[in-house]
């Protein structure tokens, strides 16, 4: 019975300081894998042409899956040359040079920006405002989650806040989803389709700068606020 | 026998896990203190920061005034700018709530922006006016308050030792409450003294005319809340709709920039989740914006033959003279930007933008809001110079591939320029040459992808 007993202690011990330490590694690979469904910058395939597909044929010669010109155009040969190369490599095997077998490859992919326009683009702020509405608007309609991301770039827009979605978002004390760490999940589709709604001009709020859930706000500051349209369980207001 | 040589085995499993856990314990005790401490350090060097900030505005407004000089004054002016600028963005970053510091946001902000209107005023060799003098006088005798303030929190919390991370942790009660109170006075005096500045009247985008500015496109006539209804049914289809329901206003609905009554409307033989939104001005009835976020699948529709229904759909709305601009796929669908042109000139303010599913083609996108805020009849000035003359105020290894006339906004103003398309050094860029005046009014940075076109 004793010898149980110690048996079960010693058990529990191993089992609860595996928890503590045990990182689940697929939750990031998930995350990183959506960011690139998402945002990713370029995927080529049957029929696309341009250095990107040149590099990726250079490579393919170089590592001899490939034999034949390296031309720029995805055909019928890059495309054999990439699949085998993918069954090799234990990626998946569709034909296709997404993020994943590019990296496999070792090429980035670009668009063929010239030097002064490289890395110019939403990418960032999109993604951003996406993370802020999954966190404050899970579960409200979609039109909730664009008045959401409508707000955030109000603020910006506004003088009496900062003046960059970053800075509006990171604000202390300003989003309960910031402060909990809930920003930090990997956003839905629908999320990330209201915050590009919200930055390509959609405002169902009409300019307003505040919005609060009457069930659990704590402010009482926030009451004084002009009220002014309540989409699903929010409250919006100037 | 076995029982006796045993007895020490649960005892020691148990302290071994007692030091476990006070190892662990003391690990997470002062990884916790770093952390503290080097958010504590954060935060002093902000308030520090923000101190210096507010004392440099200070200064260079009075040198401002003092300062006979252009050239000087445009120095002065721009590093004005860059202080308050520096100001706000590091007061936005401690750890206040935004009651206790949006007045004083807000005046940092307009001082930076007020500043770059001073400056484009003196660059473009008009002399600063009497009252934008008293303005000045005013910021100044504003920021000089206001650094005073700070210069008596500074001392008062330097001597208590405060520490800004006991703002949110659960310490000493009696300490905390005490740092807090002086803190908040403090904040609160501020934030009075800042409500009193005065309304500065100029142009640029923090500004308060900026801000307010009411809609020019709508007529006076004011619509019931059952005739908006019923416009917002006629607008997607009276056949398409099964039932329509309209979001609770509050007390304040008529406050916001465009007052509009806000409709869902749940289209026939979908889901429940699937709406429908619409936006319907109270002012004149016209429909401000729809949304319809059904999923789309892949479709193969043409940007082509998208922009064409989107065109139709326009007309058939009644919007005539519609020009497609831009367009940005994402998402199963297509957004175009389409403006109004008026005597062979684009006319950028009016803007709207309609989204199109790429699988049947159906409209799933309206927005008017910037047409109905900004269009108005227009007296149309016949440009004083030739589209050559403007050519020449354009670098010459500039390569344009169009030209054409176009109104873009200005601040709270409209101006008519001659547009360049074109490319430099491999990238594409607009330029805006000032059609009356031969100034160069602003740059766009294009980027084109595979997905549309972005300007910057």
């Amino acid at each position: 019975m004793k010898r149980f007993t110690i048996t079960t202690l010693i058990l529990v011990l191993v089992f609860l300081s595996i928890l503590m330490f045990y990182e689940p590694n697929n939750v990031l690979q998930e995350a990183t894998n959506r960011y690139n469904a998402f945002f990713a910058p370029r995927i080529l395939y049957w029929g696309t042409q341009g250095q990107d597909v040149k590099n990726v044929q250079w490579q393919l010669v170089k590592w001899k899956y490939l034999i034949g010109r390296v031309d720029g155009i995805y055909g019928a040969d890059t495309y054999r040359a990439v699949r085998r190369f993918q069954a090799k490599n234990g990626l998946r095997v569709d034909g296709v040079v997404g993020p994943q077998t590019a990296a496999a490859l070792g090429i980035t992919l670009t668009g063929a920006a010239p030097a002064s326009a490289q890395g110019i683009n939403r990418r960032g702020d999109e993604y951003l405002l996406a993370r802020t509405i999954h966190g404050e608007a899970r579960g409200e309609p979609y039109i909730g989650k664009v008045a959401v991301g409508a707000v955030v770039l109000n603020r910006v827009r506004s003088p009496k806040f900062p003046n960059t979605v970053a800075g509006v978002v990171y604000q202390p004390l300003a989003f309960t989803a910031v402060a909990d760490g809930q920003i930090n999940l990997t956003p839905d589709k629908d999320s990330i389709k209201a915050a590009r709604d919200a930055l390509n001009g959609w405002d169902p709020t009409y300019g307003c700068l505040y919005y609060w859930n009457p069930a659990t706000a704590t402010s009482r500051w926030i009451w004084s606020r002009k009220v002014t349209l309540k989409i699903g369980k929010h409250w919006f207001g100037l | 026998m076995d029982r006796n040589r045993r007895w020490w085995i649960a005892p020691s499993i148990l302290g071994l896990a007692l030091i476990i856990a006070l190892v662990w314990g003391y690990n997470e005790y002062t990884t916790k203190n770093e952390l503290g401490v080097a958010l504590e350090n954060h935060y002093q060097r902000l308030f520090f920061d923000v101190k210096k900030h507010v004392e440099n505005v200070q200064v260079n407004l009075s040198k401002a005034m003092l300062s006979k000089s252009r050239d000087q004054n445009v120095l002065l002016l721009s590093q004005i700018m860059n202080e308050a600028y520096f100001a706000q963005d590091k007061l936005g970053q401690m750890p206040i709530t935004h009651a206790e510091t949006a007045k004083t946001e807000k005046f940092l902000n307009q001082v930076a922006d007020y500043s770059y209107y001073l400056i484009q005023t003196h660059l473009q060799g008009k002399p600063i006016s009497n009252e934008q003098m008293a303005s000045l006088a005013n910021l100044q005798q504003n920021s000089a308050t206001f650094n005073e303030e700070l210069a008596k929190l500074q001392s008062e919390l330097s001597d208590r030792n405060f520490l800004f991370g006991s703002l949110n942790a659960r310490q000493n009660k009696k300490v905390q409450e005490g740092n807090e109170k002086v803190f908040q006075t403090s904040l609160t005096n501020i934030e009075k003294n800042m409500a009193k500045t005065p309304e500065l009247i100029y142009d640029g985008p923090f500004a308060d005319q900026m801000i307010n500015r009411k809609p020019l496109g709508l007529e006076n006539r004011s619509v019931s809340k059952n005739e908006a209804q019923k416009i917002a049914v006629e607008f997607f289809g009276a056949n398409r709709v099964q039932d329509v329901t309209s979001f609770e206003e509050g007390k304040d609905s008529s406050e916001i920039r465009i007052p509009s009554y806000t409709f869902n409307l749940h289209p026939k033989n979908t889901s429940k989740e699937l709406a429908v939104y619409m936006g319907v001005s109270k002012k004149g009835g016209h429909v401000l914006w729809m949304a319809n976020p059904r999923p789309v699948p892949k479709g193969n529709l043409s940007i082509k033959d998208a922009q064409e229904k989107a065109l139709n759909y326009l007309r058939q709305k009644g919007f005539e003279n519609m020009e497609p601009n831009y367009y940005l796929r994402y998402d199963g669908t297509v957004l175009f930007n389409f403006v109004y042109k008026e005597q062979n000139v684009t006319i950028y303010p009016d803007l709207i933008k309609v989204k199109v599913a790429l699988d049947n083609g159906e409209i799933v996108g309206f927005d008017a809001s910037a047409y109905y805020l900004n269009h108005h009849n227009r007296k149309i000035e016949e440009p004083k110079i030739t589209l050559e003359e403007a050519r020449k105020e354009v670098r010459t290894d500039f390569d344009i591939n169009s030209s054409r006339l176009a109104l873009i906004p200005k601040g709270k103003n409209e101006v008519l320029c001659y547009e360049f398309k074109g490319s430099y050094k491999g990238a594409d860029y607009i330029v805006y040459i000032n059609a009356l005046t031969g100034n160069e009014e602003q740059i766009l940075q294009i980027i084109k992808n595979e997905n549309g076109t972005l300007t910057f």
